[in-house]
């Protein structure tokens, strides 16, 4: 055998074992891992655990001291490691920074490449949109009907249409995510107004593609990787300076990657864009010129993947937002920081149990008497908008980039 | 019922004396296994369980055939305790090429029934993408792959094998001494019961004298004389798999030494060297572990930041080759029957051996045993399966009948193969039963249950060796009070006894964990104290406790 043949040998066998060699840029995260001292801190913290019990998700420690200890048997975790939400707050208060999440990742990459069979059904089938369509979501098959829908939700929140953009050397890449792209489009057309209105020199992609977090989070690394290429390929093509989006998961996962991947344009959730580059004395100013509004009490739902997995100084942004705008009340919910239930992609395998973990951040809401829950995040707002009108309630729920846009004046 | 005659009596309940009991009882004879502590409790429970295929030894031929063989064996009669490692060797520069052609020509030789490939050259950046901690200035590595078993498991299947044959096996039973008449022959053993304080004696035709590193005492006590070369040897084992695969390097002094993937864990070692002192409290020294990190540091530069968890120490029983380094000892066994050279009549006793030649070594000694009895029965130990391994299992199956995790389900697997049904169905009376019991291993209350009913373990420390209870990267912290009110509740303990045996297995952890206490273990340790001193009061705790060699300052 030659070297080179020796090599494919190899592999062979690691296949055949169910070793998928580390990554150097995965040896972090395991080393990570090996710090946990099993004090059991976190689980008292994890929401899957409260919300569904020990024995069906068996919580970040045994994922730290129990299922990640020995790759050949990571398949024997399917049935509990596709539970985790990504949330990170068990990584927030764990002693060690044990950093969960991304193992969860690594491990559910193994799963993926050794046992495909195990991968929830759910996941497979965004799995294959995302091949066909570099997009987590379906998209309209009629452009027309995708613009109708769009227009009518405009009309419907009373934002303004602004025809997209598509240039080169723009100072800003405007990145709605999946969820804005494709479903929730009032999302998309509320920043693009917002950046209208302050005068951004933005653009859009000229063909919009994911982030690659959906396939990170189901473990098909290699999918993730091409994404993330393709996307990068897309900046460099434009000449951007930096990068807005208005989705949580999205901020995290650019961020992310502009670092590892060196795109030299940085990524910012559009509320941190706001106020670092726009700043409060422009934003109260405008905020200020709104025409008559309604008294309207809110509260306030972070994240995940803004508080724990970018920064919690961006909700601190959020709510100073919030604070310049006249005639708004924000009653904050003891649940404001519990994770949605709609992360990792748990809720497109296993929805009871994304359902179940948002019925704490329900029953907070309702007592804190708000009629508005407002978050800056598409994705988050879908779970809870949902779920709030199965039970019935009456708190209607605003994505918060929209929610800003309605407080600005008419641009002239 | 305990019977009183035997036709042979087997010392030791390692890897050589368990397999020689299973022969034994295999082939029909009336046998007796008496340890003096628990199943696997010495040398075989400390090594890593390699059931190589004797590369070391190519100026052994004969040894490296014999080795082959007995991986091809161990593949058929244990194959659910048994793993396969891919491992690296990583070359730093062309010497160690140079030296390492006649390693990879011999240990070429058997591989086509081992079902492994020759040994071949990667190139750096192939071996650099399969482990990405090597050294980045490699110039190339040699792969080959080797078999790992559970050596735990391994000597308690024999020895339940040997049971279900109808060998008695009796544990916590010293021998101190022979009955021996004018005609310089064995009539009886004499033992003393550690659990009862009794001693009792038992009539034997034949005994074989497979107690390991203290074979020459077992030996002296019958009055006879056992010339035998102790060897130390100690490993390093870090939490969880840190490594991809097995990797192998020389250490300073020209040895090789290895760090392997085993289990959930990565054992680092060994070291060897000549050692007079007693078995039962060595412990690794500074120099050892350094020897071995730094060795180790030359291809794996980061392995220091990795997380030990704690050291193992043994002792090998070698035969007494003298003015020769260890690495040059024969690696093969002796067999000696002491009435041919004037000794006592019916001691036959080993020296040497691996673990993985336990089979063979046990096949050799029972052909004689049967020799001596007038007996013509064939050996079948290499064909009739341990038990467990009749059958795959289907996990995903039976995870999904007895709501319990797969991962669990899986760790019970690799324990008891097909046999792990039997702790499955004491959930279905039990369902309370499911609890996890140890968290990193993880073992649910139904197999500690199962264990102490079928295994015949007296002691915290027992349970581990048959569970793994207790070895993962908290050492025990949260696991020692739950196992021990099971194990009480069984056995029937008092509050005392329940005390002391917490101590013993905190005293047995401490043992490892004290020699490389360093970097993130302290703050598991840190953990630990809080937990026994702070919240369990062990310390102040006023039972009749011996503290051991290596708790010093108490
Ligand atoms: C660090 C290290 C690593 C190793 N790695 C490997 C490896 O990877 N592969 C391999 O094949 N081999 C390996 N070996 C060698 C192998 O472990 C031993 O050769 C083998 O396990 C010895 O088994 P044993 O049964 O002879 O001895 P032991 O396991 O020591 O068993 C002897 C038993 O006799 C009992 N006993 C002693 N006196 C009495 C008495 N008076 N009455 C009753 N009972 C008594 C003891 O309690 C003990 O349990 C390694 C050894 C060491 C030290
Ligand atoms: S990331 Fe969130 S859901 Fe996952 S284990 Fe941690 S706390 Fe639980
Ligand atoms: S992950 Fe952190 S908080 Fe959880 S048990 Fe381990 S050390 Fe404690």
């Amino acid at each position: 055998m030659d070297e080179n043949e020796a090599f494919e040998y190899v592999k062979s066998t690691l296949k055949k074992e169910k070793i998928t060699p580390y990554q150097s840029d995965e040896l972090e995260i395991v080393k990570s891992i090996g710090a946990c001292i099993n004090c059991g801190l976190c689980i008292n913290h994890c929401p899957v655990v409260a919300a569904v019990g020990l024995d069906r998700f068996s919580g970040p420690r045994s994922i730290a001291v129990e299922l990640s200890r020995s790759p050949p048997e990571f398949w024997a975790t399917a049935d509990k490691v596709y539970l985790c939400t990504g949330c990170g707050t068990c990584r927030e208060v764990c002693p060690k920074n044990v950093n969960i999440p991304e193992i969860v990742n690594v491990v559910r990459a193994n799963i993926f490449e050794h046992r495909p069979d195990l991968v929830p059904k759910g996941l497979m089938i965004v799995k294959e949109i995302i091949e066909e369509h570099n997009l987590a979501f379906e998209p309209w098959e009629d452009k027309e009907e995708k613009e109708e829908s769009r227009d009518m939700r405009l009309e419907r929140l009373g934002l303004p249409s602004i025809p997209d953009i598509v240039k080169e050397n723009a100072e800003v890449l405007f990145y709605p995510g999946c969820q804005a792209e494709e479903r929730a489009q009032e999302v998309r057309e509320a920043a693009k107004a917002i950046l209208d209105y302050f005068d951004v020199d933005y653009t859009l992609l000229d063909e919009f593609s994911c982030c690659s977090l959906p396939s990170q989070l189901m473990g098909d690394a290699k999918t993730a990787r091409k994404l993330a290429h393709q996307l990068k390929g897309k900046v460099k093509k434009l000449g951007v300076k930096k990068i807005v989006t208005t989705c949580a998961g999205c901020t995290s996962t650019l961020a992310d990657l502009s670092v590892r991947d060196e795109w030299g344009a940085p990524a910012y959730h559009l509320l941190e864009y706001l106020v670092e580059e726009i700043g409060f004395e422009k934003l109260a100013d405008a905020l200020k010129k709104t025409a008559k509004p309604n008294d309207i009490h809110v509260s306030v739902h972070d994240p995940c993947h803004l508080i724990r997995h970018t920064s919690r100084q961006v909700m601190e942004h959020a709510l100073n937002i919030l604070r310049l705008m006249p005639g708004v009340r924000v009653s904050e919910s003891v649940a404001h920081d519990n994770c949605c239930g709609g992360g990792g992609m748990v809720s497109f395998h296993a929805s009871e149990v994304a359902n179940s973990v948002v019925q704490e951040n329900l029953i907070a809401l309702e007592k804190t008497g708000a009629e508005r829950l407002v978050t800056p995040c598409p994705l988050c707002t879908a779970q809870l908008e949902s779920n709030l009108f199965k039970s019935g309630s009456s708190i209607e729920v605003d994505d918060l980039t929209v929610f800003i846009a309605q407080r600005l004046p008419k641009k002239g | 019922m305990t019977k009183s005659k035997f036709d042979v009596v087997v010392i030791g309940g390692g890897s050589t004396g368990t397999a020689v009991a299973r022969d034994c009882a295999m082939r029909g004879l009336q046998t007796l296994l008496l340890e003096r502590d628990d199943i696997a409790s010495a040398t075989v429970g400390t090594c890593a369980g390699m059931i190589s295929s004797g590369l070391k030894y190519r100026d052994e031929p004969d040894m490296m055939k014999i080795c082959s063989k007995e991986v091809v064996y161990w593949n058929h009669i244990a194959r659910h305790i048994i793993a396969k490692n891919p491992i690296l060797a990583p070359l730093l520069d062309l010497s160690d090429a140079a030296s390492d052609s006649s390693y990879m020509e011999s240990y070429s030789e058997h591989v086509e029934e081992r079902d492994v490939p020759a040994m071949m050259f990667l190139t750096p950046d192939a071996s650099i993408e399969i482990e990405p901690m090597l050294h980045p200035e490699i110039i190339a590595s040699v792969y080959y792959e080797e078999y790992f078993i559970d050596p735990f498991r391994l000597c308690l299947l024999q020895a339940l094998d040997a049971r279900n044959h109808g060998a008695e096996i009796r544990t916590y039973c010293e021998v101190i001494d022979f009955e021996i008449n004018d005609k310089q022959e064995i009539e009886g053993v004499i033992f003393y019961n550690r659990v009862s304080g009794a001693t009792e004696r038992v009539e034997t035709k034949l005994v074989v004298n497979a107690a390991g590193p203290w074979a020459h005492k077992v030996a002296k006590s019958a009055k006879d004389y056992l010339p035998i070369r102790l060897n130390k040897g100690a490993h390093v084992i870090f939490d969880r798999r840190i490594v991809n695969i097995g990797i192998t390097v020389k250490a300073m002094d020209g040895r090789w030494i290895y760090l392997f993937p085993h289990e959930n864990t990565t054992l680092l070692g060994t070291t060897a060297l000549d050692t007079w002192e007693n078995p039962d409290t060595l412990v690794a020294s500074f120099d050892e572990i350094e020897y071995l990190l730094q060795s180790m540091e030359t291809v794996l530069p980061s392995i220091r930041e990795a997380r030990i968890i704690r050291t193992m120490t043994g002792v090998r029983p070698l035969v007494p080759d003298w003015k020769v380094p260890e690495r040059n000892v024969t690696r093969g066994y002796r067999i000696i029957d002491h009435s041919e050279n004037d000794g006592k009549k019916g001691l036959i006793s080993f020296l040497g051996g691996k673990l993985v030649t336990c089979r063979h070594m046990a096949e050799a000694v029972t052909d004689l045993v049967c020799e001596k009895l007038g007996k013509d029965i064939a050996c079948s130990t290499h064909e009739k399966p341990l038990p467990g391994n009749e059958d795959d299992v289907d996990i995903i199956a039976l995870s999904k009948e007895y709501d319990i995790s797969l991962h669990a389900l899986e760790r019970m697997r690799a324990r008891r193969g097909t046999e792990m049904v039997k702790v499955l169905e004491l959930t279905k009376e039990h369902p309370e039963w499911k609890t996890t019991i140890c968290t990193c291993e993880p073992i649910i209350e139904a197999e500690i249950r199962l264990s102490i009913r079928e295994e015949f373990p007296q002691t915290l420390n027992d349970l581990r060796r048959r569970l793994r209870l207790g070895t993962g990267p908290c050492q025990g912290t949260f696991c020692t009070y739950k196992a021990a009110s099971i194990l009480s509740d069984e056995l029937g303990l008092a509050g005392d006894d329940f005390l002391v045996d917490i101590l013993d297995f905190r005293a047995e952890r401490w043992k490892g964990i004290r020699q490389s206490m360093r970097g993130e273990q302290l703050a598991q340790e840190e953990l630990a104290q809080g937990m026994y001193a702070c919240v369990g009061n062990l310390d102040q705790s006023d039972v009749d406790y011996d503290v051991k060699p290596w708790e010093e300052g108490f």
